[in-house]
């Protein structure tokens, strides 16, 4: 059996877009593992055997290796360090390398940081640059930004799985209005406002059937996530802290119309799959989640998740790949409200990338950040109250999503 | 030795030679490379916010994918074709993707001008250089027995008249306009396709699209 893998603590910085005062990516750092000390002060800098680096773009950070500044700034030089990058999953596979390193036994406590400062540059140019991670040859001229391509997919998902544009908008609804209780999330900092469905529903098109308020924030963040053996973690946070006890990575095609008859999937899972609707990395690297961490039935055994949001089609067709619904229940999973805080399994209760906000470096790191304080209790402290607390979580799922559903990864937290 | 030099270095592929230099780099890509171009102070003076610009011209080498690309200026759709197991690509593929196939390298083979409509989008929204032709009815089509579908815009239709599983024809740019580019060629409904009559969908589409037409019309 390989070491248990653990997370005793993390932090963010508000997430925001603009002008704060505060931004500086080593700052924000410094700040983040400060937070953190507090709620573990049995925690030292010196503790910490590696540092991996979660970033996405050079173009948002104009400055290569920009975690050589975080890295010197925290008085860490000497200490190994290392960058991940993997599109929007660069957070999650940030984690997953820690995970490894842990359970190699190798390393016993690994700072994470991650980190996007979007508004270096214009709305619409970072929708540019966000797009030179689809295949620019073939689809940067057509379509040009993330959410045609997601909207070619939904549509066609919706449409075989009976699920309306209702049906998603009370997504896009529900993330916004929980990042309400959150006071570092930048819809609670920015917009500022509760909506409805009927407001999803009358935003401006982006691309049929996605509207404004289905997508996602561009968002400048810093988090920090400690991860660690059991032995580090009793020494730290014995009464708080959260197993790793299911790791998964998957990956699909850069271009999402060449998955429709993909060799090596129709090998995994027969003919026809993921074809241009399904997330077929998300189904896999959740099978190996599941299958290390004994899940059997997920949506009896998960209690809640922090999922990849991007767009509130996708945080349905997440649902689907993550085996809670099937193409016969999806649309009734959806109207039931099943993922709502009052719901079977609350999804996003931190706000997601619709509300919490969309550092791509640090987006998958603040996931983790709050599934870590839905099981160690943390909630109340650090949201405004216990609106969004899952009562009693003991299981919850990290889910972190990069390019058209390119690279998937999932991951099981429990309570210790 | 220079023989055997040259013999190894022709491996790959025969080296190209490009006597033709041409210049594209438009005027008022200067490059001349990074600079902080200036500063801005918070009003309570404590905050500074500076500007680094610099502007960069790229050179896409398109090496074996070539085909593809220089097909386009000639108003051909290039495929690729796996010689062993027959599946073929539009976009390209230089090696085959079967596994048991081994990364066996491909052959080019000229494409059908026509295609069928897999899924679509209706977009009202775009990077900057595509704002003004919004909405933009982009599909994914598989051109003539393609593995795969590839992406491109759906021109001489309503937004709300595309249908799943629709026949498409090809049609190019004029010559003197292709770049060799996606942008060549586009998507237009087969000549014998009629739209469907009118449905809730194709209303809801048309009430969201309206006010991008107006939006569209204030744009200089």
């Amino acid at each position: 059996m390989p070491r248990k893998v653990c997370i005793v603590g993390g932090a963010t910085t508000p997430f925001d877009y603009g002008a704060t005062g505060f931004e500086s990516i080593e700052g924000g750092a410094a700040e983040c593992i400060r937070e953190t000390r507090e709620d573990i002060p049995d925690f030292s800098l010196r503790d910490l055997d590696l540092m991996i680096y979660s970033h996405f773009s050079v173009h948002f950070g104009h400055q290569l290796c920009s975690e050589w500044v975080i890295h010197d700034h925290l008085g860490l030089a000497g200490l190994p360090h290392f960058r991940v990058e993997n599109g929007g999953n660069t957070g999650g596979s940030a984690l997953y390398a820690a995970a490894l390193a842990v359970m190699s036994g190798h390393h016993d406590a690994i700072g994470i940081v991650g980190w996007e400062t979007m508004d270096s540059v214009s709305q619409s140019q970072g929708s540019e640059f966000i797009a030179l991670a689809s295949d620019i040859r073939y689809e940067l001229l057509v379509g040009g930004i993330y959410p045609i391509y997601y909207a070619a997919m939904a549509n066609k998902w919706m449409k075989d799985n009976k699920v309306k544009e209702e049906d998603v908008a009370s997504i896009g609804a529900k993330n916004r209005n929980n990042a309400m209780d959150n006071p570092k999330a930048q819809w609670y900092r920015n917009e500022h406002k509760y909506i409805t469905v009927d407001d999803v529903m009358n935003s401006r098109l982006i691309s049929y059937p996605i509207k404004k308020y289905d997508c996602c924030l561009m968002t400048r963040g810093v988090a920090f996530l400690l991860v660690c053996s059991e032995e580090y973690a009793k020494k730290v946070n014995p009464d708080n802290y959260v197993t790793i006890d299911g790791i998964g990575l998957s990956s699909c095609t850069i271009r999402a119309g060449d998955r429709l008859n993909y060799p090596r999937w129709t090998e995994q899972y027969g003919p026809n799959y993921p074809g241009m609707t399904e997330f077929g990395a998300c189904r896999n690297s959740a099978e190996q989640a599941y299958k290390m961490a004994g899940i059997k039935n997920p949506k009896k055994e998960i209690d809640f998740g922090e999922i990849h949001d991007a767009f509130s089609t996708s945080e349905a067709q997440i649902y689907k790949a993550l085996g809670l619904a099937d193409e016969n229940n999806i649309a009734q999973f959806l109207r039931d409200e099943s993922t709502h805080m009052h719901g079977q399994i609350p999804m996003n209760p931190g706000g997601g990338l619709m509300g919490y906000g969309h550092p791509v470096g640090a987006t998958g790191i603040m996931s983790t950040i709050e599934a870590y304080y839905q099981l160690a209790d943390m909630i109340p402290k650090k949201h405004l109250s216990k609106k969004t607390e899952v009562p009693d979580a003991k299981c919850g799922i990290v889910n972190s999503h990069a390019g058209t559903g390119t690279s998937i990864s999932n991951f099981i937290l429990r309570r210790h | 030795m220079q023989k055997t030099i040259a013999k190894k270095r022709n491996k790959f592929a025969q080296e190209p030679n490009f006597t033709i230099k041409k210049s594209y780099r438009p005027d008022d890509v200067k490059e001349t490379g990074l600079s902080f171009v200036g500063h801005e102070i918070s009003d309570d003076g404590k905050v500074m916010n500076q500007f680094l610009h610099y502007d960069q011209l790229y050179t896409i080498r398109h090496g074996w994918n070539s085909p593809f690309f220089k097909g386009l200026l000639d108003g051909k759709i290039m495929g690729t074709r796996c010689p062993k197991c027959k599946d073929t690509w539009v976009p390209a593929r230089t090696h085959c993707w079967r596994l048991d196939c081994n990364l066996q390298p491909t052959e080019w083979v000229e494409m059908p001008l026509t295609a069928k409509v897999h899924t679509w989008t209706v977009a009202g929204w775009s990077g900057r250089s595509s704002l003004k032709r919004l909405p933009i009815v982009l599909v994914y089509a598989i051109i003539g027995d393609s593995k795969v579908a590839i992406a491109n815009e759906l021109h001489k239709i309503k937004p709300w008249d595309v249908e799943f599983g629709m026949p498409l024809k090809i049609v190019f740019k004029p010559k003197d306009e292709r770049i060799g580019a996606v942008t060549d060629f586009h998507f237009e409904p087969a000549d014998n396709w009629k739209p469907s009559p009118t449905n809730k969908e194709k209303e809801r589409i048309k009430k969201l699209v309206e006010p991008v037409y107006e939006w569209v019309k204030t744009m200089k």
